[in-house]
């Protein structure tokens, strides 16, 4: 395998953007990437475009196609992907194998999504699914992990929405971030309960945006010179689908984590920034466990003592996370590597993570059976 | 209220109307090489492949409730807020199942609570039709107490 860098970055900011269409906001991103890394379209030998809901939303399809030849990259390989919400990251993954694999040297990542629904209109994604039938919704999902997690490890309501604390205040210091106001304990333990013990604010908020990311080779990556970032782990897992186990984590991202770290032959204990999948509160408390930065049933003691916050030992969700930067599906995982690269270059602004040269990004993506469909793991390195 | 029409939420699951004199079951199947329940029912058995032969085999009675939680939003395919569900261990079978309650306040339905399978309308669709489905409710003797 050859290394693989990232060059060049960029992201719209998230949020409603109800006059602009996939194309547009991909453009936008992919524009910003490109000019990042000094390339033009010609420089790109391969496109790969992460979007969940294009086809049931806006009835689109081929979005790759459509947002790549807005900025002008046509004739090479183009790449649509949906993994729900790692869709982004699993394009990553993608354009960061074709480059590793020497299938091209050049790669030009987008991930796009246009998820915010008319007012009082639901996302009803999934719906063909016997659970979803049945009355499963996203928030109940992950109400019955903080339900379980709470029973095995007596976290509390407090500690699950502190995460939401933490990442409104960090959310409040990114100009990227959809929720730009810092909410207090009472404001996240008061909002309407959804599903219990989950609050409004607990959960992330359905959004509009794009990022994209250029990966290349070390060859082309010294010509960008000190900017280059390098990919050293991508990890892709899918679930095992067994209910009857310990619902507290997800087998696929202890199976990504493990196989990143080892690809990059790092540890938990190398890793100075991360985002993370905090689609809910009790994700971000979940994946701190389940990604090593402490033990199993600590993750609520952590965000507790402010280890994951910024100026703490391990700064978690810099960016606000999916809870306060937002959530377009498919442009998630895409703008959690913008993220991680703007905080290894020290370009995150107020934001900005001291002296960091590890970075974590993990996300995951659909449910079935009490794990994720998808997981993703990316480790960036600055050398 | 209950419509004029009903359908079932998806075929094979379970034979409505339940047969009379028969429990309300859910129709399983059972891999013969390792034992392993599946529901729904499946082709092939994903640990023993080629060596492991599916049988028919029925899910019914009581369970314990594993996990869950009150939802206070309605759900989009039409079920009313608030509303309970979780996993719902069986107690004749090692299934671990989807459960939707029903039968008691949301709140009651904790961890080690004891249900029994019940057939019987979820919700009602779009059409205004009643929606056969599978649920649990608290078990007989809990019910009577």
């Amino acid at each position: 395998m050859r290394e693989v860098y990232v060059i060049g970055v960029g992201m719209t900011p998230f949020g409603k953007h109800p006059e602009r269409s996939l194309r547009d906001l991909g453009r936008e991103a992919c524009l910003a990437a490109l000019r990042d890394a000094g390339l033009g379209p010609a420089g790109i030998e391969g496109g790969y475009c992460g979007n969940a809901l294009g086809p049931a939303l806006q009835g689109e399809t081929g979005i790759g196609q459509s947002v790549l030849w807005e900025v002008g990259v046509r004739g090479v390989p183009v790449v649509n992907v949906e993994n729900a919400c790692a869709s982004g990251s699993t394009a990553l993954h993608e354009g960061f194998k074709a480059v590793a694999g020497g299938f091209s040297d050049t790669a030009l990542v987008v991930g796009v999504e246009k998820s915010v629904m008319p007012k009082g209109t639901m996302l009803n994604v999934g719906a063909a699914e016997l659970e979803v039938q049945l009355g499963d919704v996203f928030p109940g999902t992950f109400a019955l992990m903080a339900q379980q997690h709470m029973a095995r490890y007596g976290t509390t309501r407090e500690q699950i929405a502190r995460v939401a604390v933490k990442n409104s205040a960090h959310g409040a210091l990114n100009p990227y971030a959809q929720r730009r106001k810092a909410l207090t304990l009472p404001e996240v333990l008061g909002s309407p309960m959804i599903a219990d013990p989950l609050t409004l604010y607990s959960c992330c908020p359905n959004s509009d945006g794009a990022a994209a990311v250029v990966l290349a080779t070390g060859e082309r990556a010294r010509r960008a010179g000190a900017r280059a970032i390098r990919v050293a782990g991508s990890a892709l897992t899918t679930g095992t689908y067994d209910a009857r186990r310990d619902l507290t984590f997800w087998p696929s991202e202890i199976a990504a984590a493990r196989q990143a770290y080892a690809q990059a032959g790092l540890g938990p204990g190398d890793v100075g920034v991360v985002e993370v999948h905090d689609a809910f509160t009790i994700c971000e408390i979940v994946h701190c466990e389940s990604l090593g930065l402490c033990a199993a049933g600590a993750g609520g003691r952590l965000i507790e003592e402010g280890a994951t916050a910024l100026g703490g030992r391990v700064p978690v969700n810099p960016s606000g996370g999916l809870l306060a930067r937002g959530h377009p599906v498919g442009a998630s995982g895409v703008a959690q590597a913008v993220e991680i690269a703007w905080q290894l270059r020290g370009q995150a602004g107020d934001r900005q993570v001291q002296g960091a040269r590890v970075g974590l990004a993990q996300i995951m993506g659909g449910s079935q059976q009490g794990d994720a469909r998808a997981c993703t793991v990316h480790i960036l390195v600055r050398d | 209220m209950a419509g004029s029409e009903s359908v079932v939420i998806r075929s094979g699951l379970f034979r409505y109307p339940v047969p009379e004199g028969e429990q309300p079951a859910l129709l399983a199947c059972r891999c013969r090489g390792c034992g392993r329940i599946f529901f729904p029912a499946r082709e092939i058995c994903p640990d023993c492949f080629d060596a492991g032969a599916l049988e028919e085999t029925a899910i019914r009675g009581h369970g314990v409730v594993h996990a869950s939680t009150v939802v206070h939003i309605p759900a989009p395919v039409g079920i009313p807020a608030p509303y309970a569900y979780g996993y719902v261990d069986m107690a004749e079978a090692p299934v671990r199942l989807f459960a939707l309650f029903t039968g008691a306040e949301p709140a009651w339905f904790t961890p080690g609570r004891e249900v029994e399978l019940v057939i019987g309308p979820v919700r009602v669709d779009g059409q205004g039709r009643e929606v056969i489905g599978f649920l649990f409710r608290p078990a007989a003797e809990r019910r009577e107490r």
